[in-house]
């Protein structure tokens, strides 16, 4: 411990120039008392000013004495050490006593934790980046201008952006009509009518898809009560397939820093359904496999596959 | 003796269309072949089903008899429907009305007779395999079996040009080669929806083809 000190701080000096900064601190104090009591009564008025000045400026005298003291000092006093890695709250480790007040390593576990919660997050993040997608990452560069630099929080999306973000799609595909309803306050519920092939309901958060169940055209959308029907699966085995494969989409379309080209995604390749029971499989060539149609679609390219073909 | 059976294939908006089969043996026993294959490829027998169609001479007795061409009236019948009743005329539109219509029609018998004997009807059993539905049936007129129906469905397409080319691979599954072409009237109305009506009038030209056969007797038979 005496070399840390005497590679650090001189002690002894450090004292005394905390009595110095007390010496200064009162004689600073007895100006102002001074000042404050004023002139002192004496018989003649020449007598109260002599006296006045002469004591004011005894006391000034006294304060540039201890601010002298305290200036001579500090520099005796020298710099704490700038080469620990926890600069000043490295002193910690001079507390004697250690076991009680063990704030020390629990400091040093705490820079330990912080150290590697920034690696990792750093690996996360330049994962996450790869997987983003790819058709949307080649649009990011356009719109990215377009886009305002302060982006509204994603979760916090007034309703009227939903809406335009949805009928901006909506007239993007003509054989695609998308009304939307809001049965349950803000969130919004779309349902999606595909030519005469398919119903598909989509429930938002926001504007990041919650779920989505397809039936086929002529399925009931609203249940008993007049409400829509947001939880019924399908009849039909084609459909309820094409749900399982739609929800399969809704993972795959991420890009939490842009959910409009999300909702645009999913719908492009939702659309791809059009073709649902005219388009062969483009691996075996067929159009049924167990009964079923092609009810997979690349998320790529778009292409029909049979769902054991699509490896 | 040769016989030949026909096939009639029925399909949403499609015309039934005529494929002779096996040489040598019954309509029974073409039927059950048909059946046996259809459990092989998985379809599950879900029930029965009947089909039937009833012939009305339009107009008075007088009318009729002299020498006028005779218009029909149709009163059809189908346990998918258990709660309508068909009435077609010939080439004309399609009425679908309460069961209770088969009691009118007998109170129109002055204007209506019906041509007793001319019942023609198709029963069998009814197979589900995915989402297709399919209804073989045995042709009856009168007491013989005069042929087979085979009705496909594909339920969740309400397009039948859509579904065309895969309800082609799902016949070919289990009638090989009888599979009928594209017929001609295929696209009478491209976009338009199927309606069970729609079924009827199929029916009804199938089982017109049956009484034809029946009044000209068929070269096959000799
Ligand atoms: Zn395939």
């Amino acid at each position: 411990m005496a070399d840390v000190v005497s590679v650090g701080v001189n002690l002894e000096a450090f004292s005394q120039a905390i009595s110095a900064i007390q010496a200064l601190r009162s004689s600073v104090t007895r100006v102002f008392d001074s000042l404050k009591d004023g002139m002192k009564n004496k018989e003649t008025l020449e007598g109260r000013e002599k006296a006045f000045v002469s004591e004011f400026q005894d006391i000034l005298q006294s304060v540039n004495r201890d601010l002298n003291e305290l200036e001579r000092l500090s520099n005796l006093v020298g710099r704490p050490s700038e080469s620990h890695p926890l600069h000043n709250s490295g002193l910690l480790s001079l507390d004697p006593v250690q076991d009680k007040t063990p704030l020390y390593s629990q400091l040093l576990q705490a820079y330990k934790w912080s150290n590697k919660l920034q690696y990792h997050a750093g690996l996360a993040s330049s994962l996450l980046n790869q997987q983003s997608l790819k058709r949307s990452a080649n649009q990011m560069g356009a719109s990215a201008k377009r886009r305002p630099k302060v982006q509204p929080s994603t979760l916090v999306i007034p309703p009227q952006y939903v809406d335009d973000v949805i009928s901006r799609i909506g007239r993007m595909f003509p054989d695609m009509s998308i009304e939307l309803f809001r049965p349950n306050g803000t969130s919004a519920v779309l349902l999606v009518t595909l030519g005469k092939v398919l119903k598909a309901i989509v429930v938002m958060r926001s504007l990041f898809i919650d779920r989505t169940i397809v039936r086929a055209f002529n399925e009931n959308v609203y249940s008993e009560d007049g409400k829509i029907d947001i939880w019924s699966r399908s009849n039909y085995q084609v459909f309820q397939k094409v749900t399982d494969h739609a929800t399969t989409a809704l993972l795959h379309y991420q890009l939490p820093q842009m959910p409009d080209v999300v909702v645009r995604s999913f719908m492009t390749w939702l659309r791809s359904y059009i073709k649902l029971f005219q388009a062969p499989c483009q691996r075996c060539g067929k159009y049924l496999q167990d009964g079923l149609p092609p009810t997979w679609r690349d998320f790529r390219t778009l292409e029909a596959f049979h769902d054991t073909c699509r490896q | 003796m040769l016989l030949t059976f026909l096939f009639f294939p029925i399909f949403k908006w499609l015309q039934c269309v005529t494929v002779p089969v096996a040489e040598g043996k019954s309509v029974q026993q073409t039927v059950e072949m048909l059946n046996k294959k259809l459990e092989q490829l998985g379809a599950v027998k879900q029930g029965n089903f009947y089909v039937d169609c009833e012939t009305y001479h339009a107009g008075a007795p007088a009318i009729a008899n002299s020498g006028q061409s005779q218009k029909f009236l149709y009163v059809m019948h189908n346990s998918e429907a258990p709660l309508s009743c068909f009435a077609l005329f010939e080439n004309g539109p399609c009425l679908v009305a309460d069961p209770n219509f088969d009691v009118l029609m007998v109170k129109l018998k002055s204007y209506f007779q019906n041509a007793k004997g001319n019942k023609v009807e198709s029963r069998g059993a009814r197979y589900q395999y995915c989402d297709f539905l399919v209804k073989l049936g045995t042709i009856t007129m009168g007491s013989s079996a005069r042929g087979i129906s085979v009705e496909v469905e594909y339920c969740p397409c309400i397009v039948a040009n859509d579904s065309w080319n895969l309800m082609m691979e799902f016949m070919q599954s289990f009638l090989s080669s009888h599979v009928p072409g594209a017929p001609a009237v295929f696209g009478v109305k491209p976009d338009g929806i199927y309606s069970p009506s729609d079924t009827m009038v199929q029916y009804l030209e199938l089982f017109n083809k049956v009484r034809k056969q029946q009044a000209t007797p068929s070269t096959g038979m000799r």
